[in-house]
């Protein structure tokens, strides 16, 4: 057993060193050891500057966050990860903390380097590595064809006529044929390279370097590119150990939550219970306000979840992690993107049947189906619920201003 | 980039000889080095000596042809066959296009498909390959109909363009109609394109226009060739910014034959005179042209007997009268001009949007290839491969015979007992009456 697990670590770090090679292979500066993978799946530690900046730097390089962005946000990675997260459809509770936290007690709001690492593990999942390959590899391969953008004008409704039929068959053919040619002339192309590449051989090295600097540097990019290529190809056969491994990151992160402000391992089972004192009244009526968005974000990251295996309540972990007060009637609200979708449901039925006991939403799920009247009815309750809920945080809010403002008055400015 | 022949039956060998006959002394007789390099790189690779050899395959059932080619190349002390591309067996086909279909071509198969792959491999870049053969012998048509669906599954990107010799109306066999039926039917789905010369037509040019009296096969065969290597030799086409195309089967094909349901294309050359008189005859591109286009439209395959009364359809009669109209309608035409003064040559009279179906527009039905280069002797020469109307009369009547013996059961144990079944036969029969009702619409 010890063995085996044993083995099991030494083939993840194998992986995670595949993982690193590409992310530098693909041009990205300062990627993290992968020893430093390993530590932060414990939580807090020195590494999280450096996933930070990995993370800025996937984010910047494949242009989820523009340049001006960046620019705005200057030096400050946190803030530019956690806007080029939310714009890939990622949601974390740290990100809001920081948001709503402003400029005050910066330091008491730190995530930890394992929410980093699956703030990572998200983009990775999402096809941000193969975007970024690409972008690599049109930079690389200077003879490669970016199509013309054609400007075809086609009827907006096609008529289905025989002579229209034909004249398609026709195109279809002519292109079918122009396909057949392109390959071909691919094929002459490798035979001249090849020539061209023993022809070079058989020059000393010195004239060669002298008379073909051109030569020189595609050759150089050709070595980028099937670098790039290759360690692509490894990481795509060992990935799914990666995604294992993410996965107990991910249980690792449910079961034993890290609050960085404390001692990382002192709330172990303790996932009902509300970890952050007085704070989290506040917190829920932040929560509250965002709720409509905050929907969206959990349901992708749920598929995320499910997709990659592992971490099965992360719904029940987190929800009652972070919104411990929620009324019931709330609670059901997060069983509803499940409706619309038959295969979250039973996914999900599964999930809370094999885990009773987990959170307020375990109470929810009593029935197999929902009926579409009774899903309305609650629907309705739900807007009625929140209505009153947005009235009343409209009103507190004019209040504070209120408040504010009539502070404001009391002063008097005195010009120097 | 070379095209690989692959020449099948007596027919396809003899025509094949002579094609390699004439593109050979057209090469090496033009000063030209481009031209001759290229054509020579197309169909011959060259020894350590220097000899050039053709990239050709050489199968047929029985020895004789094949030695008869084979000796013949290497008198002409130009070129010569390879030593080892040849596969001949002790007993043909009978004519019968069962026996080479189900029983020669499947037992033959791997040795034909190495000696092909010797030399594709000798190639630098496979342009595609070109199979020849007639459709009314056992041979060239079964085994021939058989090698081009195996080679098709073997080069599945390459372009396969068939040479086919129709036969002559009256006969030289008695089931050459089935024989064609089933080559064609069975073509159709493999090949890209099917280049037809019937012998009748090739027949009347030898008699009328190069005045031969006693005409033999060489000289239907040396007609053919030289339409054939018209179109085979080095051009330029419009988008080959003055360097002769690198590949003339895929270009042909793709100006010619993009659709799934016409394949079929027919050439006529003009001038073909004998070649006393060549040195005698002065020629204008616009004459040549005009003479060319009427051809076309009339389809009369000859210059002595074009009908001058035919004319375009106006828009009007074009839809009144679909069929019975002597006009022949084309769905794509690619001409070929070569010779002095090439550049000047307007051949605008050939992008009329009459000549055309109604679905394709002149410039994806027309296309022009040019050559400086006199070709075969000829001081301006202009060919026109079309994919028309042009053989659904022949076509028509080879069907309407096979169907007759068909509905009597004449043969048809010849060929049952070698595998294929009245269904089969059905089957062909079935697609060709498409092909046909698809050339109708045009």
């Amino acid at each position: 057993m010890q063995q085996s697990k044993a083995a099991v670590s030494v083939e993840v770090k194998q992986v995670i060193a595949s993982l690193c090679k590409m992310l530098s292979a693909v041009g990205l500066e300062e990627v993290p050891a992968p020893e430093t993978f390993r530590r932060a799946k414990f939580g807090a530690g020195p590494e999280e500057d450096q996933f930070w900046k990995l993370l800025s730097n996937i984010l910047q390089t494949a242009g989820i966050v523009s340049c001006e962005a960046q620019a705005q946000f200057g030096g400050e990675h946190c803030k530019l990860v956690a806007a080029g997260l939310w714009q890939t459809g990622y949601y974390a509770d740290w990100m809001f903390i920081k948001e709503g936290g402003g400029g005050g007690g910066g330091e008491e709001r730190r995530c930890s380097s394992r929410e980093l690492l699956l703030a990572l593990g998200w983009l990775i999942a999402e096809g941000t590595l193969e975007k970024l390959v690409s972008q690599r590899v049109k930079k690389l391969d200077r003879t490669l064809f970016t199509p013309m953008p054609v400007n075809s004008q086609f009827p907006t409704r096609p008529q289905i006529d025989s002579s229209s039929l034909r004249k398609l068959q026709w195109l279809v053919g002519s292109l079918r044929h122009q396909n057949r040619i392109l390959l071909s002339m691919q094929e002459e192309r490798t035979h001249l390279l090849h020539a061209v590449f023993l022809a070079s051989l058989s020059y000393p090295e010195s004239s060669f370097e002298q008379t073909s600097a051109v030569l020189k540097e595609d050759c150089v990019c050709m070595r980028g590119l099937c670098e790039l290529l290759e360690s692509y190809l490894n990481w795509k056969q060992v990935e799914k150990v990666f995604w294992t491994w993410m996965g107990s990151v991910l249980d690792c992160h449910l079961t034993d939550p890290v609050v960085v402000e404390k001692a990382p391992h002192t709330l172990r089972g303790s996932a009902k219970v509300c970890h952050h004192g007085n704070r989290g009244l506040e917190k829920m009526e932040n929560m509250l306000q965002r709720l409509p968005t905050r929907q969206k974000g959990q349901g992708r990251y749920r598929a995320f979840a499910e997709d990659r295996g592992g971490a099965e309540a992360l719904q029940a972990g987190s929800d009652t992690s972070s919104l411990p007060h929620l009324l019931p009637s709330l609670s059901t609200l997060h069983t509803f993107p499940q409706v619309y979708r038959a295969r979250l449901q039973t996914i999900v039925l599964v999930k809370h049947s094999s885990r009773p006991t987990d959170g307020p939403c375990g109470g929810a799920e009593t029935t197999d189906e929902l009926p579409a009247s009774q899903a309305t009815q609650l629907l309705l309750q739900m807007e009625a619920l929140l209505l009153q809920r947005r009235d009343t945080q409209r009103l507190a809010n004019r209040m504070q201003m209120q408040e504010v403002v009539s502070r404001q008055e009391d002063l008097v400015l005195i010009p120097p | 980039m070379s095209v690989v022949t692959v020449q099948l039956g007596q027919c396809g060998n003899q025509v094949g000889h002579e094609l390699f006959d004439v593109i050979c002394s057209d090469a090496l007789e033009d000063q030209r080095k481009g031209y001759s390099t290229a054509s020579c790189e197309r169909f011959f690779h060259q020894t350590a000596h220097g000899e050039l050899v053709a990239r050709a395959v050489l199968v047929d059932m029985e020895p004789k042809v094949i030695n008869q080619t084979i000796c013949r190349s290497a008198k002409s002390g130009r070129w010569r066959y390879g030593e080892t591309s040849h596969f001949s067996q002790k007993q043909g086909c009978g004519n019968n296009w069962a026996h080479g279909f189900c029983v020669h071509g499947p037992r033959h198969r791997d040795v034909v498909e190495e000696l092909v792959r010797r030399e594709v491999e000798r190639c630098d870049r496979l342009a595609g390959l070109m199979a020849m053969m007639s459709v009314a012998g056992g041979t060239g048509s079964g085994v021939g109909a058989y090698i081009t669906r195996y080679l098709r599954d073997v080069y599945p990107k390459s372009f396969i363009l068939n040479h086919l010799t129709w036969p002559y109306g009256t006969g030289e066999v008695i089931v050459q109609n089935y024989n064609s039926v089933l080559t064609l039917a069975h073509l159709y789905h493999h090949s890209d394109a099917i280049l037809v010369h019937e012998n009748d037509t090739v027949h009347r040019i030898c008699s009328q226009l190069l005045n031969i009296k006693h005409i033999s096969f060489t000289d239907v065969n040396r007609v053919i060739a030289h339409q054939l290597g018209s179109i085979l030799q080095p051009a330029l086409t419009t988008d080959s910014n003055g360097i002769y195309s690198r590949n003339p089967l895929g270009e042909l094909v793709g100006s010619l034959a993009c659709h799934p349901e016409y394949k079929l294309l027919s050439v006529s050359t003009i001038p073909q005179m004998p070649s006393s008189s060549i040195a005698y005859s002065t020629f204008s591109w616009p004459g040549l042209l005009k003479h060319l286009r009427q051809m076309l439209i009339s389809n009369s395959k000859m210059e002595e007997c074009i009908d001058w009364q035919v004319q375009l359809p106006s828009a009007s009669e074009r839809t009144r009268t679909l069929l019975g109209s002597s006009f022949n309608t084309s769905l794509a035409n690619l001409l070929i001009l070569r010779g002095k003064d090439v550049y000047s040559a307007e051949t605008g009279s050939f992008e009329d949007p009459a000549l055309y179906s109604s679905w394709l527009s002149p410039e994806e039905a027309f296309n022009v290839w040019k050559s400086p280069v006199i070709f075969n002797k000829y001081e301006k020469s202009a060919t026109l491969v079309s994919n028309s109307k042009a053989l659904l009369r022949p076509l028509d009547n080879m069907l309407g015979k096979a169907w007759n013996m068909f509905a009597s059961r004449a043969y048809i144990h010849q060929y049952v007992k070698f595998g294929i079944s009245e269904e089969d036969f059905l089957d062909s029969f079935t697609f060709l009456e498409q092909v046909i009702s698809s050339y109708n619409q045009l």
